[in-house]
């Protein structure tokens, strides 16, 4: 099986070496590539450094874009399989084995690590704790989401994800620019994909901080719902073509 | 209460637009036309979005040419001040023009994307003939 996994950085130079060598190790046979999303700052050069293919968009066009930009490549160089993790550090690298087990296994066509779904495990002192209006907006997105689907998910804005060929060409033809994470599962249950949850662990970020404040918490909740009421309408694809 | 009612059924006289307000929108609508002629001479606007604009010009000189035509939109609207018939129009016009804007520029978004993709992954196969580390992955690969 040939693995790409990918990994959408937008000026994560400090972070983005270590990222590398960390899925070098623990997926050695997977080809890397960088989606440096218009970075201002080291990052296509550090990920070359890294041993990385990288592929720059010329200008910051948004998590989306550049998630999607990863999806077009596995597909059109014939990857069986992908995956991708963010750039900051909060994913292990060896959970994505983990995740992309269950592609090659054809148990799921998308698999999504889910940061919550491990209740029973005890938690580690550099472990991913929420904060509070994160929480909010992951409990209106889990509900909202759950309602449009009819199906279950705790993580609906995981960046850590693993897919086969079937979404890879869904998904490089079909991402939403502004709304990647929670549009694109929608979309892919409604395309009748098998999408899986597996519970992961995910660590406090490096460097940075992130970008949600209480009011663009309110906003991204807001913008979220009309999304997905927006996206229960869209015309189905796969079954128009039938 | 008592008022509002007497105003409902009182007829009001119909509110022509005035021969100054005629004047004025003449001269305002023809300089708008030779702004617009102005900005596609100096390439600054592309004819296939003139169109719509100069088709807004002509409007606003044949209604101050003709105010009869406005006062039928009018009557027919229920509508008894002409101007407030006048700004209706418009406004709902503008409305459209703006949207159709909103949706020429979600797609030039979209276009916009998938240019910057292609160009991104352009470089990256780029790097993977040139450099070592492409043959080795690709060598890789092959074992695989």
């Amino acid at each position: 099986m040939r693995t790409l996994v990918f990994i959408p950085a937008w000026n994560e130079a400090d972070s983005v070496a270590a990222v590398i060598a960390g899925v070098r190790e623990s997926l050695p046979r997977a080809d890397v590539l960088v989606v440096d999303d218009g970075s201002s700052d080291e990052t296509a050069a550090r990920a070359r450094e890294a041993g990385a293919l990288v592929a720059s968009l010329p200008f910051n066009q948004g998590l989306g874009a550049a998630l999607q930009t990863g999806y077009l490549h596995a597909l059109r160089e014939g990857y069986d399989a992908c995956a991708h993790l963010d750039a900051d550090g909060q994913h292990p690298p060896a959970e994505v084995a983990r995740l992309l087990e269950e592609i090659y296994g054809d148990r799921a066509d998308l698999v999504i690590g889910s940061r919550y779904r491990d209740p029973g495990r005890e938690a580690e002192s550099d472990d991913y704790k929420p904060t509070l209006s994160r929480r909010i907006g992951t409990g209106v997105f889990r509900f909202f989401l759950t309602l449009a689907t009819r199906q279950r998910f705790t993580d609906t804005t995981s960046g850590m994800r693993a897919a086969n060929r079937r979404v890879m060409s869904l998904f490089s033809e079909r991402y939403s620019p502004d709304f990647a994470e929670i549009e694109s599962l929608q979309l892919a249950v409604r395309e009748g994909l098998r999408v899986e949850e597996v519970p992961v662990r995910m660590l406090e970020r490096v460097g940075g901080s992130s970008f949600l404040t209480p009011v663009r918490s309110a906003f991204f909740i807001f913008k979220g719902m009309i999304v997905l009421l927006v996206g229960q309408f869209r015309p189905r694809e796969a079954k128009a073509e039938r | 209460m008592n008022a509002l009612a007497l105003a409902a059924t009182e007829p009001t006289p119909q509110v022509h637009l005035t021969s100054q307000t005629r004047i004025l929108a003449a001269v305002l609508a023809i300089a708008f036309m030779v702004l617009i002629l102005d900005l596609i001479r100096r390439d600054r606007l592309q004819e296939r979005y003139s169109v719509v604009w100069f088709v807004a010009g002509l409007g606003m000189l044949i209604g101050a040419a003709f105010p009869g035509l406005l006062e039928l939109v009018a009557d027919a609207m229920g509508v008894r001040d002409t101007n407030v018939a006048l700004f209706s129009i418009v406004l709902l016009l503008l409305l459209g023009l703006v949207l159709n804007f909103s949706v020429i520029m979600s797609r030039q978004a979209a276009q916009i994307t998938r240019l910057a993709q292609e160009r991104a992954l352009e470089r990256a196969n780029d790097q993977a003939r040139s450099g070592e580390n492409g043959s080795e992955a690709k060598a890789e690969r092959f074992e695989g």
